[in-house]
C-alpha cells in the first residue's frame, strides 16, 4: 500500500474537523478569555475569586488549539515523527493526544450533566431531543464580574443547570406545551428565551447516545480518555523514576541492597499484582492520585531489571570508568553516561508499561475500585453498561472499542519502536 | 549424572528453596506493614467512638495493639506460618476454610484455561509456520497483537451480549443451573462445563495470542539455525523436522517465563470471575474488599502469593529437568 499521507496531514485534518464543528465554541472561549483579561485589570481581587479549574482548562486548551498548527509547522524539521508515514496506530495515537489536550473544545457538554431522566435516559446513538431553555433572571444591570460569571456558565457547561429542560416534543400556542413521555407540561412563553418573540427550541443531538442517567456518552468518552491518559502518564513517570534510580543503585553498588531488591522484584513479577493493588486501594481508599501512585509503584520491576543489567555491563566499559575518574558525581554519571545508552530499551519498555497501566486502570474501574465514582472512566462505564446489556449495546461498545484501540495502538507502537531501535527483531 | 553435578544440583535447589521462603517472608512482612500503615484504628471497626475510650482500650488490649510493634509483627508472622489466618467477619468461619472452598474452583478453572492456551497456541503456530506464506504470517502477527489488546472484561461482556442476550445460547453468569441439585453426577459436570464455556473463552483468548506470539517468534528464529538446514539436507520430512526438532526448542523460552504467565492467568481469573460471577477466589477477594472483611482479604492475597511462589519454584525445577544447562540461570 503506497500512501503519501503523513502524520502532519492527519493533524491538520483533525484540526480542521474540530474547527468546523466547534467554531462557535472556540470564538466564545476567545471572547471569554478577553473579558477575563479586562476583568483582571479592572477588578483583580474578584477576578481571582471567580477563577475556576474548568475555565483555566478550557481557555488553555483553546489557546493551545490555536497554536498547535503553527507549532507543528515550525517543528516539522526537528521532530521527524510528524513527517513520518501515517498508519492506523499513529493516526489513533495523534487522535488520542488531541482528545487529551482539547477535551473541553471537542465535547460541548458536561460529562456529569443529567436532566429529565424520563426523556434522556438510554437514548441510542444519533438520536436527538428537544431542548428548551428558561430565561435566567438577569433583568437588572449586572456588574462586570457577574456578567463574566453568567457568560462563562453559558459557555463552560456546568454539571447542574436548572434552566435547561428536555422534551420529546414541543407545541407552541398561547403557552408552550412540552411532552415528556406522554405527560404534558405547560410553561409561560415569556419565561423562555425568546428570539424575535418566538421561543427558541433547540435540538439536542447525542452522537453516541446517553447512559442510564441521561448523560451524554460522547463527552463522557472524551473525558474518560483524559482520565486514562492522565493516570497512564503519571504512573509511567513514577515507575520510570523509581526504576531508574533503584536500578542504578543496585547495578552500581550491588551488595545487600541488590539482593533484597532482587527478591522484592521477584515477588512482584511473580505475583498477580492486581491482588496487591486491590488490597492497597481498599485499605487506603481510591482517588486518582492513589491509583497513580499504586500503579506507578507496581510497575517499576521490569524497568529495574533492564536498567540494572545495562548498568552492570556499562560499568565495565572504558568510557564509564573514564567518566568516574574525571570525578563526575553519581547524578552526572546517571544522566550523562548511562541514560543516553539505555534510553532505547527503556523507552520501548515505557510504551508497553503505559498500555499495561491503562488496562489496569480500566480493570480497577470495572471492579469498582477505580476513579469511576468521581470521574467518568472507561472501565466504570463498561461495568455500569453491563447492567443494561439487554437494552443498550452502545454503553459497552464505545468505551470498549476506545479501550481496545488505545491498547492496540500502544502495543503496536511499542513494537514498532522496538524494531527501530533493534532491527534484528522481526 | 556424576556426583559433582548432582551435589551442585542439590545445592542449587536448596538455595532456590531458601530464596522462595525469603520471598514468602517478604510478602508477609509487606502485608503486615501495609495493614499497619493504613489509616484508621482497627478498634474503630468494633467500637463506636461514642461508647467511650475505656471500651476501645479494652479491645485494643485484647487485640494486643498496645504491645510494641516488633512483638505484633512477630505474632503476625508466626500466626501466618502456623496456618492461622484468622476468622472471616462475613462467613464466621476460619479464613482457611473459606478460601479452600473457593480456591479449588479457581485452581481447576485456571488449569483448564492454561491447557487450552498452550495447546491451541502451539497448534496455531505450527499451522501458520507450515503454510510458509508471508502474507498469512503478517496478518496473523497483527491479529494476535490486536486480540492480545482486547481486555478480558470487554471481551467477556461482548461475548455475553452476543451469545447470551442475542442468540440466547449460553447462560449469562453463575456456575449452576436452577435444577442443578436434582441432576445426577454426569449431567452435573456437563451443566458446569456448559456454564464455563464463555468464561473459558474470555480467560484464554488473550493468553493464546500471547503464547502464539512467543512460540511463533522463537520458531522463526530456530528455523534459521544450521541444524535445521542439516536435517533438511538429510532428506527428513519437513513436518517431522517441525514437530520433533523445531517445536521442542521453541517451547523452551515459554517454560522460562512460566511463572509470569501463571501470574497473568491468576490475575485474569479475578476479572473473569467477576464478569461471570463465578464462585472463585478472585471474586471472593473483591467481595471481601468491598465488604471490608480484612482477614479474608489478607488471606486471599497471601494464598495467591504463596501459590505463585510455589509455582515458580516448580517451574524452575521443570526447567532443570528439561535443560540441565539452565542451572546457572535459576539462581538469579
Amino acid at each position: 500500500m503506497k500512501s503519501r499521507l503523513k502524520i502532519i496531514h492527519w493533524i491538520i485534518f483533525l484540526w480542521l474537523l474540530v474547527v468546523i464543528f466547534r467554531f462557535d465554541l472556540i470564538i466564545d472561549y476567545l471572547s471569554l478569555i478577553l473579558s477575563y483579561i479586562s476583568l483582571l485589570f479592572t477588578d483583580t481581587f474578584s477576578a481571582f475569586a471567580v477563577l475556576r479549574f474548568s475555565f483555566v482548562d478550557g481557555s488553555l486548551s483553546t489557546l493551545l488549539f490555536l497554536l498547535i498548527i503553527p507549532m507543528t509547522l515550525y517543528f516539522r524539521k526537528k521532530l521527524r515523527f510528524i513527517t513520518g508515514k501515517l498508519n492506523f496506530s499513529f493516526a489513533f495515537l495523534v487522535s488520542l493526544i488531541f482528545v487529551f489536550l482539547f477535551a473541553p473544545i471537542i465535547s460541548n457538554e458536561n460529562p456529569e450533566f443529567s436532566k429529565n431522566l424520563s426523556v434522556t435516559k438510554l437514548l441510542p446513538p444519533l438520536s436527538s431531543v428537544k431542548q428548551i431553555e428558561l430565561k435566567s433572571d438577569k433583568g437588572q444591570k449586572l456588574s462586570e464580574v457577574e456578567t463574566f460569571r453568567v457568560n462563562s456558565e453559558s459557555i463552560i457547561k456546568p454539571p447542574f443547570n436548572n434552566n435547561i429542560m428536555f422534551a420529546d416534543s414541543v407545541v407552541i400556542s398561547d403557552q408552550v406545551v412540552y411532552y415528556q413521555k406522554n405527560e404534558a407540561y405547560e410553561v409561560e412563553r415569556d419565561l423562555l428565551i425568546n428570539k424575535a418573540g418566538i421561543p427558541v427550541i433547540e435540538e439536542k443531538f447525542y452522537l453516541l447516545g446517553t447512559d442510564e442517567f441521561g448523560r451524554d456518552l460522547f463527552s463522557r468518552l472524551i473525558y474518560g480518555t483524559r482520565i486514562s491518559i492522565t493516570v497512564g502518564l503519571g504512573a509511567v513517570v513514577l515507575s520510570f523514576i523509581i526504576g531508574i534510580i533503584l536500578g542504578f543503585i543496585a547495578g552500581y553498588r550491588g551488595g545487600l541492597f541488590d539482593i533484597l531488591l532482587n527478591r522484592f522484584t521477584e515477588m512482584f513479577l511473580a505475583f498477580p499484582v492486581i491482588y496487591l493493588i486491590v488490597l492497597i486501594l481498599a485499605l487506603f481508599g481510591s482517588s486518582i492520585l492513589s491509583i497513580i501512585i499504586v500503579l506507578g509503584i507496581s510497575g517499576w520491576m521490569s524497568l529495574f531489571k533492564i536498567v540494572k543489567s545495562e548498568v552492570l555491563s556499562i560499568k565495565q566499559k572504558d568510557f564509564f570508568s573514564t567518566a568516574e575518574l574525571v570525578g563526575l558525581n553519581k547524578l552526572q554519571l546517571l544522566s550523562r553516561e548511562i541514560l543516553p545508552v539505555i534510553l532505547a530499551p527503556v523507552l520501548v519498555n515505557l510504551v508497553f508499561l503505559f498500555s499495561n497501566v491503562v488496562l489496569a486502570e480500566a480493570a480497577l474501574s470495572y471492579l469498582g475500585l477505580g476513579t469511576g465514582n468521581t470521574y467518568p472512566s472507561w472501565g466504570s462505564m463498561i461495568s455500569s453498561g453491563q447492567e443494561y446489556i439487554t437494552k443498550a449495546w452502545w454503553l459497552i461498545a464505545f468505551p470498549g472499542l476506545g479501550l481496545i484501540l488505545t491498547l492496540y495502538t500502544f502495543n503496536s507502537s511499542g513494537r514498532m519502536l522496538g524494531k527501530v531501535f533493534n532491527p534484528r527483531i522481526k | 549424572m556424576n556426583r559433582v553435578l548432582r551435589s551442585q544440583f542439590v545445592k542449587t535447589i536448596f538455595i532456590r528453596l531458601l530464596s522462595s521462603l525469603l520471598t514468602l517472608f517478604l510478602l508477609v512482612s509487606f502485608l503486615f506493614f501495609i495493614i499497619r500503615l493504613s489509616p484508621g484504628d482497627p478498634t474503630d471497626k468494633y467500637v463506636s467512638a461514642k461508647l467511650g475510650s475505656e471500651l476501645s482500650e479494652r479491645i485494643a488490649e485484647k487485640f494486643s495493639l498496645n504491645q510494641p510493634v516488633a512483638d505484633q509483627y512477630f505474632a503476625f508472622v508466626s500466626n501466618i506460618f502456623k496456618g492461622d489466618l484468622g476468622v472471616s467477619y462475613n462467613y464466621r468461619l476460619s479464613v482457611f476454610e473459606v478460601i479452600w472452598e473457593y480456591f479449588s474452583f479457581t485452581l481447576i478453572f485456571a488449569s483448564i484455561s492454561f491447557i487450552i492456551q498452550i495447546s491451541l497456541s502451539i497448534l496455531l503456530a505450527i499451522r501458520v509456520v507450515r503454510k510458509q506464506n508471508k502474507r498469512i504470517e503478517q496478518i496473523s502477527t497483527n491479529l494476535s497483537l490486536f486480540v492480545y489488546s482486547i481486555p478480558a472484561f470487554v471481551l467477556g461482556v461482548t461475548l455475553i451480549y452476543i451469545f447470551s442476550v442475542h442468540l440466547n445460547l449460553l447462560p449469562i453468569s453463575g456456575l449452576k443451573s436452577l435444577d442443578h441439585d436434582e441432576l445426577s453426577f454426569f449431567p452435573r459436570i456437563f451443566d458446569q462445563l456448559y456454564h464455563l464455556i464463555l468464561p473459558l473463552i474470555t480467560l484464554s483468548v488473550g493468553g493464546v495470542a500471547l503464547f502464539y506470539k512467543y512460540i511463533k517468534e522463537s520458531m522463526d528464529e530456530i528455523k534459521n539455525h544450521t541444524f535445521v538446514a542439516n536435517l533438511r539436507a538429510t532428506g527428513l520430512d519437513e513436518n517431522l523436522i517441525l514437530r520433533k526438532h523445531i517445536l521442542p526448542n521453541a517451547i523452551r523460552p515459554l517454560i522460562s517465563v512460566a511463572g509470569v504467565e501463571l501470574g497473568i492467568i491468576l490475575g485474569g481469573t479475578l476479572i473473569t470471575e467477576v464478569i461471570f460471577s463465578l464462585p472463585g477466589m478472585g471474586r471472593l477477594a473483591i467481595d471481601s474488599i468491598l465488604s471490608r472483611d480484612y482477614p479474608l482479604v489478607i488471606g486471599c492475597v497471601f494464598t495467591a502469593g504463596t501459590v505463585m511462589i510455589f509455582a515458580n519454584f516448580l517451574a524452575d525445577l521443570a526447567k532443570l529437568k528439561i535443560d540441565k544447562r539452565m542451572i546457572k540461570g535459576i539462581l538469579n
